[in-house]
């Protein structure tokens, strides 16, 4: 078919990108007005109407209620956890509790799940291409972070499905970053890939050759990116004012969108002319009553001070990563940067300072992910085998033992896709069920670790205890997913499994979401202006 | 299809097609041989159904192989166990889990504070080439854990040292 056609969207925390491949190359395609990448913000007008992208940015301020943003670090994640309980100080939108632990946005009356709000991001990008093309596509690659874990990845699929989109593959950044760089190159090196996002920290390394890309280890932190550079700008503003006037400007939400907004700016200004004028007028009002302006002066010394601790922390991931794939620094061949927070003059010094080598250049960070995608997504439209990905997953599987540990089912860093098995007994005379707690993480405590949710498998032959073995069987998928079956060893019976992922969405919640994001129109082109 | 069905008869190396004596280099150039040959993408527009079922499972086999051929420490350890009279059992390797680590490491050195101390030092004592005192620490392990397989295999060990270097006096 030749109008059948696979896109790779990059979905990003602060911005998103969509990418297709024409004509044997990879192209990042812009939307009506020209902008190649998209705020990752979806804005809910009081009329209806629901602005994706750039646009919905700039309501971040006048609709701040109505407004989401960031929604990456939230997805996938439950509702006691730190980051969810960290954005609720700081974000001007709702967020709320939904059934089973689980994170919603409220819009007015309306309640959203986070892969609802992502689905809308995705659409927008899947109508970019639309618009481009002039006809539908169904198919996509959709990126995420290295170091997600099963539920993000899953809730992240999840958005793809309730966009109407057929997701292909979920892609780890870096790899894709990776296909990027070596396609059609035919080359053979050892490379790192750093991966500084809006929201998450990545580093890669990969051996990648003619036709295979081969991850040898990765690393990340999921609470790591160039927001909290932002943070940093924002409190030293913040506090500056303070000192100066009295007024805490974080006390009030709207001053914080304020700040938010020039700390950002200030950074780019800092990254690319070392020093940055900060100017918000009229930003509060003294208790007299009179308007005050916020003026600062930001020089690059006094930023690379402050945020040096930041930069210091992705090199201690990325010791890890080389430890993991037993190199040193020296053993690579080339280091590339990926993210927008990389233009910083402090990471790319810092970079080449740590790796010992020239990062390299004519690489855009914003939209290397995007056109890597493409290619893995035309790759798995025609199947013929170009290039092979040879992917790890990030994190150890686990299952929960007595006593509150849990024990190695799959260690991180081990080729995907891979299946382990386990052997289980029944401990109680006519016992029904067999419940195993998966878990994610780096520490034989399960309290530490991430529940990727409570398996229960029923239906087995009743018999006295210990009769029973049961046999589970735990895989992880080229999507970095997990999944659990089980078989009664004796009778061979694959036995029913109910899997109850505490925030996950039910089959029957993504159906009513797709109905309800394919019944959304999202205001394009002049309607948006 | 054929190859799923005796899958579960071999061995990592023919799981890979390399000899036992293979080099790491060979290894990895195995697994990219075997990977061009069953990695999922090639098959991404099957249908689904037995074939598709059959040639997932070969593929995570074959990672499954390379995880442990690639890893020295494992690499011995497993080479040991298909070559070794429960082959059958062990085509398969199998971690030791955290625990299962943790328990050989106390039979290893012991359970008891005392039974450890006494052992600790006899090593101490075997590594200075003083064997007969050696001798008496593990003896005296063993009295607290006269279980402890390790303690009698140092005792044992050691006993034979000290004739031999009487013989040399």
């Amino acid at each position: 078919m030749a109008d059948e056609i696979a896109i790779g969207i990059d979905l990003g925390t602060s911005y998103s990108c969509v990418s297709i491949l024409e004509n044997g190359k990879p192209g990042v395609i812009p939307n009506e007005w020209g902008e190649r990448t998209h705020a990752s913000v979806v804005s809910f007008l009081d009329d209806g109407t629901v602005l994706v992208g750039n646009s919905a940015k700039r309501n971040i301020i006048t609709n701040a209620d109505n407004t989401v943003y960031s929604a990456k670090r939230l997805i996938g994640r439950f509702y006691f956890s730190d980051e969810v309980k960290k954005a609720q100080a700081v974000m001007p939108y709702k967020i709320v509790e939904g059934e089973n632990n689980s994170v919603r946005i409220q819009i007015r009356d309306a309640v959203f799940s986070l892969p609802e709000i992502s689905a809308l991001v995705l659409k927008e990008m899947k109508a970019i291409v639309e618009n481009y093309l002039g006809h539908e596509v169904k198919k996509a690659v959709v990126t995420v972070p290295a170091y997600f874990n099963d539920n993000q990845r899953q809730a992240t699929k999840d958005a793809g499905r309730i966009a109407g989109l057929e997701v292909l593959r979920i892609l780890n950044e870096p790899t894709a970053a990776a296909l990027a760089y070596g396609f059609g190159k035919d080359i053979t090196q050892r490379i790192a890939v750093y991966d500084l996002g809006g929201g998450t920290f990545d580093i890669s390394v990969l051996e990648i050759g003619k036709d295979v890309f081969e991850v040898l280890s990765t690393a990340g932190d999921t609470y790591l990116g160039g927001d909290d550079f932002d943070d940093r700008i924002m409190t030293w503003l913040a506090e500056d004012f303070l000192k100066r006037t009295g007024i805490d400007l974080r006390l009030n939400k709207y001053c914080l969108q304020m700040l938010k907004e020039a700390a950002e700016r200030a950074k780019i200004d800092v990254g690319r002319d070392g020093i940055a004028k900060v100017k918000i007028e009229g930003i509060c009002q003294d208790p007299t009553g009179k308007v005050m302006d916020l003026e600062a002066t930001l020089q690059e010394a006094e930023f690379n001070k402050m945020t040096m601790d930041l930069v210091q922390r992705t090199f201690k991931v990325c010791d890890e990563a080389l430890q993991s794939a037993r190199m040193t620094a020296s053993d690579l061949d080339a280091v590339i940067l990926v993210g927008g927070p990389t233009r910083l003059p402090i990471i790319r010094t810092s970079v080449k300072h740590y790796f010992q080598k020239d990062v390299m250049t004519g690489i855009d960070p914003d939209e290397v992910v995007a056109m890597g995608a493409s290619i893995q997504a035309n790759s798995l439209l025609d199947a013929k085998g170009e290039h092979y990905l040879l992917d790890v997953t990030p994190l150890t599987l686990r299952v929960g033992t007595v006593g509150g540990y849990t024990d190695k089912i799959i260690d991180k860093n081990t080729p995907i896709p891979i299946e382990r098995s386990k052997s289980y007994t029944t401990n109680r005379d006519g016992q029904e069920k067999v419940k195993i707690r998966v878990y994610q993480g780096e520490s034989n405590k399960a309290a530490e670790c991430e529940l990727l949710g409570e398996f229960e498998f029923s239906g087995f032959r009743i018999a006295y205890r210990g009769e029973v073995r049961i046999e589970v069987t735990f895989e992880i998928d080229t999507n970095g997913i997990v999944n659990v079956t089980a078989t009664d060893v004796e009778t061979g019976q694959k036995t029913t499994c109910t899997i109850r992922l505490s925030s996950g969405l039910t089959e029957e919640m993504i159906k009513a979401a797709q109905a309800k994001n394919a019944a959304t129109t999202l205001a394009r082109g002049a309607e948006a202006a | 299809m054929a190859l799923a069905q005796i899958m579960d008869e071999l061995d990592y190396f023919q799981i890979l097609k390399v000899g036992q004596g293979a080099t790491p280099n060979e290894i990895k150039a195995a697994y990219y041989r075997e990977s061009r040959m069953y990695h999922p993408d090639r098959f991404h527009t099957m249908g689904g159904g037995e074939l598709k079922d059959a040639l997932s499972r070969i593929y995570k086999r074959i990672n499954e192989a390379y995880v442990c051929l690639r890893d020295d420490v494992r690499r011995n350890k497993y080479v040991a166990d298909v070559n070794g009279p429960e082959r059958a059992k062990k085509l398969r390797f199998v971690e030791a889990s955290e625990q299962e680590l943790k328990k050989d490491k106390e039979q290893e050195v012991g359970t008891t504070p005392q039974g450890r101390k006494f052992f600790m030092a006899g090593l101490t004592d075997q590594a200075a080439q003083r064997f007969a005192a050696a001798e008496r620490n593990f003896k005296m392990a063993l009295t607290y854990e006269p279980g402890n397989v390790n303690y009698k295999a140092k005792a044992a060990e050691v006993a034979k040292l000290v004739k031999s270097s009487d013989g040399l006096k």
